[in-house]
Order: structure tokens, then C-alpha cells, then sequence
């Protein structure tokens, strides 16, 4: 009995290391901007879509390495979209991304069709590590190490670059930022694209234990979002934390009754929601 | 002023008499010169062309489309056009039944076909017989449709949960063992899939344990160390579409496939050309598979669609060819479009050849209006002799033994008065 609660946390750690990596993505960009980035889903689709077809030219390795700059490069371009709903009710930027969810999911199903591709992996790291272990595989152990190697980047980055520290400053009073004569515009799309570039990440990532197909970004964008509120809006930490949690919980509830596995992470949003809106590690008045 | 006469200039309201008699006939007579040939019976199809079904239903559609175009070229059904008019249901039970009103009440379809998810497909028929319109449903599984839930308007192409069940228990048990795990989607057809299996297995004095998971889940990982502890003959992936190939996937990846033997009962077409050699794999029902080299009209069929669509037919384009090319052979039986008359000219219907695709008779059974083709037990491998060889049938097992007598499906037809 204790060897299978050790076996599920272990594997709800790994997923939760995922769910984590994209909601990281998704705070960044809300914590800015104020932007509900209902297309983020998406950009781990096109994230993975771009991997594939690099995979052909450039193998395995390099489409890791490309295809989250390129899919942050588009988020760059979408980020122009979004100047002209910064300063409107948050409701604007709400319907923009929405509206840009089903415009990329329908471009990605019209382009590469509704049928699941699978990206070839380096057949060493499909193999398990051990037949005991025989869940975590070599692909799962690169996802995690990755994943913890883009927390640490994010976390250095906003705490000893210069760019950095304004994003934190932003996130905070972002008029005074501007005040002080950063260039506001900027940063934002930086910081969209840093956001987006997570999100491609995410992709890659992805291909290894999901097939690649339009909609593959939907089911993983809620939990992100339940992440962020469950370990407090406005708090990158928190959402680590969050992401960690609702990964670990849904795993121990798939294997005591997996038909509740998705709903669990739901009832863990209202609890936080009624006893301590605010999230784990949230401030005050965030979520308004 | 002189009083108008009768021979004198017109009244006015005589004019305005006159006047809105020709406007009317601008508006109707189109409609009453026009021969009824010209007003195309339509058809419309509710499917999931979004979620993680898409590539099935697409593969309907592909089907259905095909058959349109084939339908026209012969001059239609009942010398009038064919129409087909597409929904997303997005694999949504309120959109599905939506979509299902609209093109009944605003686009005012004879026939209505849907949906691959069982959940809609049953909810459809709901809203098909309160209207009264002639519903096939061409790639939803579940048993209730054809069984409890039967109604005299809707037929159903694909098998029930049971003749899939039926057909592959007995190969599975006599190749691997009676101890078997279930991975199965929690919903209509999950369920009465993995009651179909049960039911079968133990008859065979067989044991089993198995999960019910979310349709969309992703990460199958809780459930296969589960799946491993019990040390199964026979692990059964039950999911379908995009969550069956990512289960596939991590099954493999867990190297689970050196410890058991994998099976289930639909692994289609679509599912098996998605994934890595290593993962096509097990034993399978095919409700219908392209590769039937004895019968020609298969050969033929194959041949021309492939020049027509650039793609080789899955049992999914089957289903939405059969189910359009049903329509046009039940309408010329009862040289109507009904739904009453149509639903009365399917009863016992035998599909011609060149529709059936098949080596036995296929045929819609009065009792439960389900259709009984052959049912294909086999095989799946990593391609053979072309890229999209990838499954050997073994054996085909007529569909109406499978299926077992109506009075076991509980269905009870009740025609309209």
C-alpha cells in the first residue's frame, strides 16, 4: 500500500512539474498585463505542430531547441493584437483571446487536419528507468529536469536581471514603472512573448506523452488556470506550488477512483475559492 | 364627376386586387413551375468535428461527402439532388442536440445523421422522434440506441457494444487467459462496452478489475501501475480516439506489452496510422477494413475512393458512405422521404453489394434496426506491405451471431400509429 502512494505521488510530482511549467507561462503574461490568455492552450498546440516539422529537418534536438523560440516569436505577433485592449476593461482582452483560441485551433485543424501525429522521440528516453520504476521513463525524468531548469531561469531572471525586476515593478504599479520612464510597451511584449515561449515549451514537451492534434492545449489549460488561483494570483511561487498540488492530488484520486481524477482539481478551486480566496501565497485583493 | 362603370376605367381596389395576385405569383410560382426533382432531399450530419473524436468524425464526413457526390452523379434519390448539411456538435451533448433542432426546424432536413459520440447519438434520437425525422446513426456504439432506448425512426450502421464484445472474447480468452484489466471512458459508450466485455467473460469463467477515466484523460499512469500490480492475461484499452492512442502510447512506454497481451474492442484505422510501430499492437475488432482482396466490390471501392479523396477508406468512411447510400435505397423502396415510410422500407433491409462492402449479407435487422454486417476479428502490426497494412484480419464473424436474439437486446419498437 505505501509502495503505490509513494509510486502515484512520485507520478502526480511529475505531472504536477508540467501543469507547472504551463501555468508559469500563463501567470507571467495575467500578472503584467492583465491578460486571461484563453489562447495559451493553443500555443502549447502550435508549439508542439512546429516541433514536428522540425523534427524532419533539424532531428529531435534541435526542434527542442527551436520550436518554443518560434512559437514565442508568434506570440510576439500576437502581442500587437493586444495593445489596443491594455487599457479597455479586462472583458476586451478576455473576448480577444478567445476569439484567437478558435481562430489558431481552426487554422492548426485546417493546416495539419484532425488526425493525431506522433513526433518521433530518441528511443533511448522511451524506455523506463527500471522495471520496478517502470512509470517513470527517461522522457519523464528530461521533462522534469527541464521544467526545473525553466523555473530556476524564470526565478533568476526576475530577481537579478534588469528586465527582470521591472517585470516584478510592473506586475506591482505598472504606471510608476512607466513613470520612470521604462518603456512600458515593451516590456509587456517581452514579457507576453517570455510567456508564449513557456508555452511552446510545454509543447515539446507534451509530444512525448501525447499524440499532437489541434486540441491538445484545451485540457491542459484549465488546470493551469486553477494552478495560478489555487497558489494565488500574483505569485509565481504560489503557482509552483499550485501546480505541484493539483498534480499530485489528481494522481492520488486516478488511482483510488479515476473517474473523479478531473473533477477533484475543480472541488480544490471552490474550497480555495471559500476558505482563502486570496490562494496559498496570493496578496489581497489580487484576483479583483 | 361620372360614376366608373363596369366597362369603364378599373377600380382601385380592383387593381390592388390584381396587384397582390401577380406579386403572389412571383413569390409561388417558382414553386409551382418548379418540378419537384430540383428540391434536393437533404441530409443532415451532427458530428464531433472538434474534440478529441475529430479525426473519426471527419472520416464519417469524408465518407458521407463521397457518397453525395457518387448519389448526384446517378441522379439523385428519387430524381432529386442530394444535400448534405454538416454541425459541429463539438462533442458536446446541448450542442449536439441544438444543432440537431436547427437543421430540422430551420433548415427543414428529411434525415438527420449522428452522432459518433454515443452520449449525443442517444440524446439526437430524442429530438429525431419527437420530430419525427428519419435518424441513422453511423458511428455511435452504445448499446441502448438499438436496445432499451430503440425507436422506430433510428437505425444504427456501426455495431452495438455487444457484437464487438461478442466477437472478440471468445479469440482473446482462447489465445492469452481470463484474467483481464479495463481501461475504459466513463461515459455511454465506456460503460456499456466494458458490460458488454464483462458479460461475455464471465460467461467464459473469466475475473477482471479495470477503471473508468475521464473521455479527454491524458495521463494514463495511476491506472497502469494499477494495471500492473493486478498482473492481467489481458490488458483492454477501451478508450477511443485521441485518449486511446495517448493510452497506447504510454503503454508501451511503460513497457507494459512485455507482461501482458494488449486487445480491445475498436482500434481504428485512424488510431493505428497515429501511432509508433512499436505501439500498433494487439488484438482488435475492425468494423469494416479496406484490405478484402476476395471481395471485388471492396476492390473496386477502395480503388475509387483513393483516386477521388487521395485516402485510403477507414470502417469511419464506411459508416458515412453506408449511411447515405441507405437513405437513397430505402427512399426508392418507399418512394418517399418520409421518416414513417422510410423507417418501414429499412426493416430487414438488405444493402446491394456494392454499398455492403462486405463478404457476407449485410442487413438491417427488423427487431432492433441494427445493422449486421461481418464483424473482423485480428491483428494490429507495423506495416507489412504498405504504409497503411497494419492490421491482418484473423476471422469474420458474422455480425447477427454476435449480436445475439432482439429479445436480448431489450429492445421493444413501437411503430407510429
Amino acid at each position: 500500500m505505501l509502495t503505490l502512494i509513494l509510486y502515484n505521488v512520485t507520478n502526480g510530482l511529475m505531472l504536477g512539474a508540467f501543469y507547472v511549467l504551463m501555468a508559469l507561462g500563463l501567470s507571467l503574461i495575467l500578472n503584467l498585463s492583465n491578460v486571461i490568455n484563453f489562447a495559451h492552450g493553443n500555443f502549447l498546440a502550435l508549439g508542439a505542430y512546429m516541433a514536428l516539422e522540425l523534427t524532419k529537418v533539424i532531428g529531435f534536438w534541435g526542434a527542442f531547441l527551436v520550436a518554443p523560440l518560434l512559437t514565442a516569436l508568434v506570440g510576439a505577433a500576437v502581442e500587437l493584437l493586444m495593445r489596443f485592449v491594455y487599457r479597455r476593461d479586462p472583458v476586451y482582452s478576455l473576448l480577444l483571446t478567445f476569439g484567437l483560441a478558435f481562430v489558431m485551433q481552426g487554422l492548426m485543424l485546417w493546416w495539419w487536419g484532425p488526425t493525431p501525429q506522433e513526433m518521433h522521440m530518441v528511443p533511448a528516453l522511451e524506455a523506463p528507468v527500471s522495471s520496478e520504476l517502470f512509470f517513470i521513463t527517461w522522457y519523464r525524468v528530461f521533462m522534469v529536469g527541464i521544467v526545473i531548469a525553466a523555473v530556476i531561469g524564470i526565478f533568476a531572471f526576475l530577481r537579478y536581471t534588469r528586465v527582470g525586476l521591472r517585470i516584478r515593478a510592473g506586475t506591482l504599479d505598472l504606471d510608476t514603472v512607466s513613470a520612470l520612464g521604462v518603456n512600458v510597451r515593451m516590456l509587456r511584449t517581452f514579457n507576453f512573448t517570455v510567456g508564449c515561449l513557456l508555452a511552446g515549451l510545454s509543447g515539446v514537451l507534451a509530444t512525448g506523452a501525447i499524440g499532437i492534434n489541434p486540441n491538445m492545449g484545451d485540457d491542459l489549460l484549465m488546470p493551469s488556470f486553477i494552478a495560478i488561483i489555487i497558489g494565488g494570483v500574483g505569485s509565481l511561487t504560489g503557482t509552483l506550488f499550485g501546480g505541484l498540488l493539483i498534480g499530485v492530488t489528481a494522481a492520488l484520486t486516478a488511482a483510488v477512483y479515476p473517474a473523479a481524477s478531473e473533477v477533484v482539481i475543480f472541488v480544490m478551486l471552490v474550497l480555495v475559492l471559500l476558505i482563502r480566496p486570496r490562494g496559498l501565497m496570493g496578496e489581497e485583493g489580487m484576483l479583483s | 364627376m361620372t360614376k366608373i362603370s363596369a366597362s369603364g376605367p378599373i377600380a382601385r381596389r380592383t387593381l390592388l386586387r390584381a396587384g397582390v395576385a401577380a406579386g403572389a405569383l412571383q413569390i409561388t410560382s417558382p414553386f409551382i413551375l418548379t418540378a419537384r426533382g430540383e428540391t434536393p432531399v437533404k441530409i443532415g450530419m451532427v458530428n464531433p468535428l472538434t474534440g478529441v473524436l475529430s479525426a473519426l468524425a471527419q472520416s464519417e464526413l469524408d465518407g458521407a461527402k463521397y457518397a453525395e457526390a457518387e448519389i448526384n452523379k446517378k441522379g439523385g434519390i428519387l430524381g432529386r439532388p442530394v444535400q448534405l448539411l454538416v454541425e459541429d456538435s463539438a462533442n458536446d451533448v446541448g450542442t449536439g442536440v441544438q444543432k440537431t433542432r436547427k437543421l430540422i426546424d430551420r433548415d427543414q432536413v428529411d434525415v438527420i445523421l449522428g452522432d459518433v459520440n454515443s452520449g449525443i447519438a442517444a440524446a439526437m434520437g430524442q429530438v429525431t422522434n419527437e420530430k419525427k425525422v428519419f435518424h441513422i446513426v453511423p458511428g455511435g456504439h452504445t448499446d441502448t440506441i438499438t436496445g432499451v432506448d430503440c425507436k422506430w425512426n433510428v437505425f444504427r450502421v456501426c455495431n452495438n457494444t455487444t457484437m464487438d464484445t461478442g466477437a472478440i472474447t471468445p479469440e482473446l480468452v482462447k489465445r492469452f487467459g481470463k484474467k483481464w484489466f479495463f481501461i475504459s471512458p466513463d461515459y455511454a459508450y465506456g460503460h456499456s462496452l466494458q458490460e458488454g466485455f464483462i458479460k461475455a467473460l464471465k460467461k467464459l469463467g473469466g475475473t477482471y478489475d479495470g477503471d473508468y477515466l475521464p473521455i479527454n484523460n491524458q495521463d494514463f499512469s495511476a491506472t497502469l501501475i494499477k494495471a500492473k500490480g493486478y498482473k492481467p492475461d489481458v490488458l483492454l484499452n477501451n478508450m477511443g480516439g485521441l485518449t486511446q492512442i495517448n493510452c497506447m502510447k504510454q503503454i508501451v512506454q511503460f513497457g507494459m506489452q512485455k507482461d501482458m497481451a494488449l486487445g480491445g474492442a475498436l482500434f481504428e484505422f485512424e488510431t493505428v496510422k497515429a501511432l509508433q510501430p512499436d505501439a500498433q499492437a494487439g488484438w482488435w475488432v475492425m468494423e469494416w477494413w479496406w484490405d478484402q482482396p476476395k471481395v471485388p466490390e471492396v476492390v473496386k471501392f477502395v480503388a475509387d475512393y483513393r483516386a477521388a479523396t487521395k485516402k485510403t477508406p477507414s470502417a469511419r468512411d464506411w459508416f458515412g458512405y453506408v449511411s447515405m447510400h441507405t437513405v437513397r435505397v430505402a427512399a426508392e423502396k418507399a418512394k418517399s422521404v418520409e421518416g414513417p415510410k422510410l423507417a418501414l422500407a429499412m426493416e430487414d433491409l438488405e444493402l446491394p453489394p456494392d454499398v455492403g462492402l462486405g463478404p457476407l449479407k449485410v442487413v438491417y435487422r427488423k427487431g432492433d434496426h441494427e445493422l449486421m454486417p461481418a464483424i473482423f476479428v485480428g491483428q494490429a502490426h507495423p506495416p507489412k506491405a504498405g504504409p497503411e497494412d497494419v492490421y491482418t484480419i484473423e476471422a469474420a464473424i458474422p455480425g447477427v451471431e454476435a449480436a445475439g436474439p432482439v429479445e436480448e437486446t431489450g429492445c421493444k419498437m413501437v411503430h407510429p400509429a
